[in-house]
C-alpha cells in the first residue's frame, strides 16, 4: 500500500498504468511479448503454408473430367513430386518406360496423365485418380495414325492391376525411402521449372515419403489378394472384391467362387435415360447417384473428403453426354437390312435404338441360367457385401440404400457400342462380329489393349501381340473369370446366316 | 472510505461473481447434459409401422448397454479377424435387410450421442431363403436360428481387450467415415472411447463361462439363457452348469393366455408379461431409467406379440396328404402338442431329452431373480419358484420354420426327429438359411452349410439328441403324411 502510494496516488491513471511503471513488469512484458509475437507470425506462416486445400480447377467440362479432382487426394493423394519421381526410383516394377507403359494416357502440355488430378493440400501438391482414368481412352485409325482421345469410353488400355502392383512393390522395396525419393522428386520439380525449398527437402517430403509408404503398405496388405489372382489385363477391374476392401473383409477367407471376378470398365455416357435401371453388370444398384459415389471410392474418396461439387459437375454432364459417332463409313443399305434383325433379336433386351432405350427387359437382370455368361463377376457380389454397403455415407443425406444382391446380369443399352469392345461383362469377346458366333467359334485367345480400330468386325484389332517395345495383354478365355461362353443360341442371333450377322453388325455401327 | 459502503461493495462483488459462476455452471451442466444424456426420439420411420418398431424400435437399452455408434461402426473394419468370417456383422448371422443401415434388432438412438443397442428382434427374427438364387426373407418374431450370439458377445469383449482398441486407432478409422465436430472428437477421444473400452472389458468376468474351453460352442441360433440370467441379473458366482437352448419363436403369444401354461423350455416363467420383462431387462443391462416408459415398451411388445400370427408355409402343400397326416397327428402327437398338456411341464422321464438345459436353473435362482426385479419396483408374476424337472411340450404354431428341433436344437429337421435317436444325424451344421422342403427344416449338410453354419456335434455336452422317441416307428407313408400336415400349422 505504502509503496504504491509513494509513486503515485492509486486510481489516478488506473491500476494498469500503475503496474506498467514498474521496471520488472516492462522487462517481463518485453521478454514474453517477443516470443509470443514470433510464435504468432510462425503460426500464421504454417497455417497459410499447410492449412491449404485448393484443387486445380478447370472451367471447361472436358478438362474437368480429365484432370479435375473428386476429392480423393485428401486421404489417398500421392505427393505430386513423389509420384513423378517413382518411375525413376522403381522403374524395374514397370512394364516399360514411365506410367504410359501401364496404359495411362498423356496429352501434350500435361505432366499428369488423363484421369489424374492435382490438389494443393496440407502444404503440398497431391495427385490421385479421378473418373477419367477408367472411363477415357484412345482410338487410332491405323498403326501410324495419331490417337484420338474419347471421353466416357472404357479405358481399355489401362492396366489398373499393374498400377496397384507397381505402387505396392515400390513401397515394399528398399528404395522407398527419403534418401532415394527426395533427390529424384527435387530433380523432377526442377525439370518442371520449380524447386523444393529447405523445409520441403528436410521435413515435408521425408515425412510425406514415410506416410505414403505406411499407407501403401497398409493398402498392399488389404489388396494382397490381387497378387494371387491371374492378371486382369488392361481395361478390367475386380470391382466388388475391391469394394470388400473398404470394409476390410478378410479377403483370403472368401470362398473360392467369389474370387477372380474382373469385369470390363463400362462406358458412362447418357446416364439420364439410365435412371431407374439396374446398374452395374449384375444390376446391383438402381440409383445413378449412389452408383457414382460408389465408383468414387475407387478415386480415393472417403465420405468426409468427397468433393461433392466437383463430382456433381461430372454427374450432371454425364446425364446427357452423347457417345461419339462412329467415324468410319457405314453401308447404309446393309445397315437397313440389319435394322429388322436387330428389332427381332436384340431390341427387347438392349433397347429400340442406340438412343431409345425402351424395351421390355432393358436395364433389368436376366437370370444367369438364361444368359450363361461367366458367373464369377456375379458371384463376387454377395448379400454380405450388399448389406455392408448400406452403412456407407451414414450421416449424409445420400447414405447408400439401393445395393441389392442379384442372381443374373443386367441387359444394357448399346449406345456408343462401337467403342465398348471387347464385349460381354468380362471383355472376353474381342468384337461384335465375334459375339454373333457361338462360343465355340469365338477366339479362345486374343490380345487386349491395342487401340487400332477394326471397322470390319467392330472392335479393336486383337491379333497384335506387340508394337515397338509395347506388348499387349494375351487374354486366355480358359483362365478363371475369362470364359467367353453364354449370350449364344438362336435367341442371341448366333445361328443367323453370315450375311445377316454382317448386316446386324453394320446396323450396330449407327448406335 | 465508508466501512458500510466498502462492505456492501464487497458483498456486491461476491454476489456478482456467484451469479457468474452459477451461470457458467449452468452452461457447463447444460452442455454436459446435452452432449451425454439428452434423449432424442428415433427417426419417424422407425415407429411408423408396428413391423418397423418391432425390428428397429428402441426399448431403452441404449442408455446403459448402448455402444457409441461410431465405435460400433468401425469395429468390424478394425478387427475382422475376431468375427466368424468375412462380412462384418453379417458374418454373425444377423437378419439384415438390404439397404438398411443396421441389422434387424439393432436400434440406433441418440442419448447425448448416437448409440446402438438391441431389441427383441435381434434374436427373434428368422431368415430363410427359398432357393440358392434367392435373397433371404425375414419372419418377425421367429427364432433367430442363424444368429451367433456367443460370437457377438465375444467379439465386443475381444475387441475391447485388444491393445489396438485405443483412441488413436479408433479415431483414425472414424475420421475415414464421418466428419465429427471438434467437441465430439474430444468427447470420443477422451471420454467415450476409454469408457467404452473399460465397460466392455469389465464384462469379460461375467462372460467367463462362454470362454471355457471344456464347453462346446453355443453355435448359431442358441443361447445359454438361464446362465445369462444368473450371471448378469442375479450376479451369482460361476457354477459348472451349461445348457444352451434354441432361441424360440415368440409369435402368437396369446396361446399362453390358457390358464396353467408356463413359458420357456422348462416352464421357468409364469407368463408372457414376465418373460418379456425379464428378457428386456437383460437387453437393458441395468434397471430401467423410468419404469413407466419401460413398462410402456413391454405392454406394446406384449400386445404386438400376442397377435403376431405364425407365418404360413410359403411352398406348395399336398392337401390330400396333409389331410391324411392330420389323422396321424391326432393319434400320435396331439395328446402332448395340442391338448391341456401343451405348454405345461412334463417330467423328464417321460421325454428323455438332454437334461443340461433344465439343470442350469433352480428354485433358489427364481426366488433371487424375482427379488431383483421387485426391487426395481416392477410387478410381475415372475419366474416359477419351484424345482423344475422336465420340459414343456411346445405349441407347434409355425413349426415348419422353427428348426433345428428339440429344446437344444439337436435335430436338424422334422423328418430326422421322426427317426429313432440312434438314426438322427450325429454331426450337422446349423445356421444356414436355405430351406429344406423335403425334410422340413433347414439344409444342414454340404459345403455351404459348413461354410455358413456352426458345427453341431451331438456327442458334446448339452447337445444330446436323445429322447422324444415318439412316432419313430410309424410307417414311412405315415411319416410323410405327418410332415405334410405339420407344414400347415
Amino acid at each position: 500500500m505504502n509503496e504504491s502510494a509513494a509513486t503515485s496516488a492509486p486510481g489516478e491513471d488506473g491500476w494498469l498504468a500503475d503496474l506498467y511503471r514498474r521496471r520488472w513488469v516492462r522487462v517481463t512484458t518485453l521478454v514474453l511479448a517477443i516470443p509470443t509475437l514470433l510464435a504468432l507470425v510462425f503460426g500464421v506462416y504454417l497455417w497459410q503454408r499447410f492449412g491449404t486445400d485448393r484443387p486445380t480447377e478447370y472451367a471447361d467440362i472436358d478438362e474437368h473430367f480429365k484432370y479435375g479432382s473428386t476429392g480423393g487426394e485428401h486421404v489417398s493423394g500421392f505427393p505430386y513430386w513423389i509420384f513423378q519421381a517413382l518411375p525413376q526410383v522403381c522403374g524395374e516394377h514397370l512394364p516399360g518406360k514411365g506410367y504410359a507403359s501401364l496404359g495411362l494416357i498423356y496429352e501434350e502440355g500435361h505432366d499428369l496423365p488423363i484421369g489424374m488430378s492435382k490438389r494443393h493440400h496440407q502444404g503440398i501438391d497431391k495427385t490421385f485418380l479421378n473418373c477419367a482414368v477408367c472411363h477415357a481412352s484412345t482410338v487410332r485409325d491405323a498403326p501410324n495414325a495419331k490417337p484420338r482421345v474419347y471421353l466416357g469410353m472404357p479405358a481399355k488400355q489401362l492396366d489398373i492391376m499393374g498400377f496397384e502392383k507397381f505402387l505396392f512393390n515400390c513401397a515394399k522395396g528398399p528404395k522407398f525411402a527419403a534418401e532415394f525419393i527426395v533427390p529424384e522428386a527435387r530433380r523432377a520439380a526442377q525439370a518442371g521449372g520449380q524447386d523444393l525449398d529447405l523445409l520441403d527437402r528436410y521435413i515435408v517430403y521425408p515425412v510425406a515419403v514415410a506416410l505414403m509408404r505406411e499407407r501403401l503398405l497398409t493398402l498392399a496388405g488389404r489388396f494382397s489378394f490381387v497378387f494371387d489372382h491371374p492378371d486382369w489385363g488392361p481395361g478390367r477391374v475386380d470391382t466388388f472384391n475391391s469394394a470388400k476392401v473398404i470394409f476390410n473383409f478378410p479377403m483370403h477367407d472368401l470362398p473360392a467362387r467369389e474370387k477372380n471376378a474382373p469385369a470390363d470398365f463400362p462406358s458412362i455416357w447418357l446416364q439420364g435415360p439410365r435412371k431407374g435401371m439396374q446398374l452395374h453388370w449384375d444390376g446391383n444398384n438402381t440409383m445413378v447417384e449412389e452408383r457414382n459415389k460408389s465408383a468414387a471410392f475407387g478415386t480415393g474418396t472417403t465420405p468426409p473428403t468427397l468433393d461433392v461439387a466437383n463430382i456433381g459437375r461430372i454427374e450432371t454432364w454425364l446425364l446427357t453426354k452423347e457417345p461419339p459417332k462412329y467415324p468410319y463409313a457405314v453401308d447404309a443399305a446393309k445397315a437397313a437390312r440389319g435394322g429388322p434383325l436387330y428389332k427381332e433379336y436384340c431390341s427387347g433386351c438392349h433397347g429400340a435404338t442406340g438412343r431409345d432405350f425402351s424395351g421390355e427387359y432393358v436395364g433389368k437382370v436376366s437370370p444367369i441360367a438364361e444368359i450363361g455368361t461367366d458367373r464369377r463377376r456375379l458371384d463376387s457380389y454377395t448379400y454380405e457385401l450388399a448389406v455392408n454397403q448400406a452403412t456407407l455415407y451414414v450421416g449424409y443425406p445420400w447414405r447408400f440404400a439401393h445395393f441389392r444382391k442379384t442372381f443374373g446380369y443386367a441387359n444394357m443399352p448399346l449406345d456408343g457400342l462401337w467403342l465398348r469392345a471387347p464385349y460381354l461383362h468380362n471383355g472376353s469377346v474381342p468384337t461384335v462380329r465375334d459375339l454373333l458366333e457361338p462360343a465355340s467359334k469365338r477366339p479362345p485367345v486374343f490380345h487386349r489393349g491395342y487401340d487400332v480400330y477394326d471397322p470390319a468386325k467392330v472392335g479393336f484389332l486383337s491379333e497384335v501381340a506387340a508394337e515397338g517395345d509395347k506388348h499387349y495383354f494375351r487374354f486366355d478365355t480358359s483362365v478363371p473369370g475369362n470364359a467367353n461362353t453364354g449370350h449364344e443360341g438362336k435367341r442371341y442371333g448366333t445361328e443367323l446366316p453370315a450375311a445377316d450377322k454382317d448386316a446386324l453388325v453394320e446396323f450396330l455401327k449407327t448406335f | 472510505m465508508d466501512t458500510s459502503q466498502a462492505t456492501s461493495w464487497r458483498w456486491g462483488t461476491i454476489l456478482g461473481w456467484l451469479v457468474v459462476l452459477l451461470l457458467i455452471g449452468a452452461i457447463v451442466g447444460f452442455y454436459g447434459w446435452f452432449k451425454f444424456f439428452r434423449e432424442v426420439p428415433q427417426e419417424p420411420w422407425v415407429t411408423e409401422t408396428p413391423e418397423m418398431r418391432f425390428r428397429y424400435g428402441s426399448i431403452g437399452a441404449e442408455s446403459d448397454a448402448g455402444i457409441p455408434y461410431w465405435i460400433f461402426y468401425v469395429l468390424p473394419r478394425m478387427f475382422p479377424e475376431k468375427l466368424p468370417g468375412p462380412g462384418g456383422y453379417a458374418s454373425l448371422g444377423v437378419s439384415w435387410e438390404q439397404g438398411k443401415e443396421l441389422p434387424i434388432g439393432f436400434t440406433k438412438k441418440t442419448v447425448g450421442f448416437p448409440r446402438v443397442a438391441n431389441n427383441c428382434a435381434a434374436c427373434h427374427t428368422t431368415n430363410y431363403r427359398a432357393g440358392p438364387n434367392e435373397n433371404p426373407v425375414f419372419l418377425d418374431a421367429g427364432p433367430g436360428h442363424t444368429l451367433n450370439l456367443e460370437a457377438f458377445f465375444r467379439f465386443l469383449v475381444d475387441c475391447a481387450k485388444d491393445p489396438r482398441f485405443n483412441a488413436d486407432n479408433l479415431m483414425r478409422e472414424i475420421d475415414l467415415v464421418t466428419d465429427l465436430p471438434f467437441d465430439d472428437r474430444l468427447a470420443y477421444r477422451f471420454l467415450i472411447i476409454p469408457m467404452t473400452k473399460k465397460r466392455l472389458v469389465e464384462r469379460e468376468a461375467q462372460f467367463a463361462w462362454i470362454y471355457r474351453k471344456d464347453f462346446p460352442e453355443w453355435g448359431r441360433g442358441r443361447d445359454d439363457s438361464m446362465n445369462l440370467t444368473k450371471y448378469f441379473m442375479i450376479k451369482l458366482p460361476m457354477d459348472n452348469s451349461f445348457g444352451p437352448g434354441d432361441i424360440p419363436s415368440i409369435w402368437n403369444l396369446k396361446k399362453y393366455d390358457q390358464p396353467g401354461t408356463t413359458m420357456n423350455w422348462s416352464g421357468d416363467s409364469h407368463d408372457a408379461h414376465s418373460v418379456i420383462i425379464d428378457s428386456a431387462l437383460g437387453l437393458l443391462g441395468a434397471p430401467p431409467k423410468d419404469n413407466a416408459v419401460f413398462l410402456g415398451h413391454v405392454a406394446w411388445l406384449q400386445e404386438y406379440l400376442r397377435n403376431a400370427p405364425p407365418p404360413k408355409y410359403p411352398f406348395p402343400i399336398d392337401a390330400a396328404r396333409a389331410e391324411a397326416g392330420k389323422a396321424v397327428f391326432d393319434k400320435h402327437c396331439a395328446s402332448c402338442h395340442a391338448s391341456d398338456k401343451t405348454g405345461r411341464r412334463m417330467p423328464l422321464d417321460a421325454i428323455g431329452t438332454d437334461r443340461e438345459r433344465m439343470d442350469t436353473w433352480g428354485k433358489d435362482n427364481a426366488i433371487a431373480a424375482n427379488k431383483v426385479v421387485s426391487a426395481m419396483g416392477i410387478q410381475r408374476k415372475g419366474l416359477v419358484e419351484a424345482p423344475l424337472d422336465g420340459y414343456n411340450p411346445p405349441f407347434l404354431d409355425g413349426v415348419w420354420v422353427r428348426g433345428p428341433y428339440l429344446h437344444n436344437g439337436s435335430v436338424p429337421t422334422l423328418r430326422d426327429l421322426l427317426e429313432p435317436p440312434a438314426n438322427r444325424p450325429q454331426v450337422f451344421w446349423r445356421g444356414y438359411d436355405l430351406y429344406d422342403q423335403a425334410n422340413v427344416g433347414f439344409i444342414s449338410q454340404g459345403p455351404e452349410a459348413e461354410r455358413l453354419g456352426s458345427r453341431y456335434d451331438t456327442s458334446q455336452r448339452a447337445n444330446g439328441n436323445g429322447g422324444h422317441a415318439f412316432g419313430v416307428a410309424l410307417p414311412a407313408g405315415d411319416k410323410d403324411a405327418l410332415l405334410e400336415y405339420l407344414k400347415t400349422l
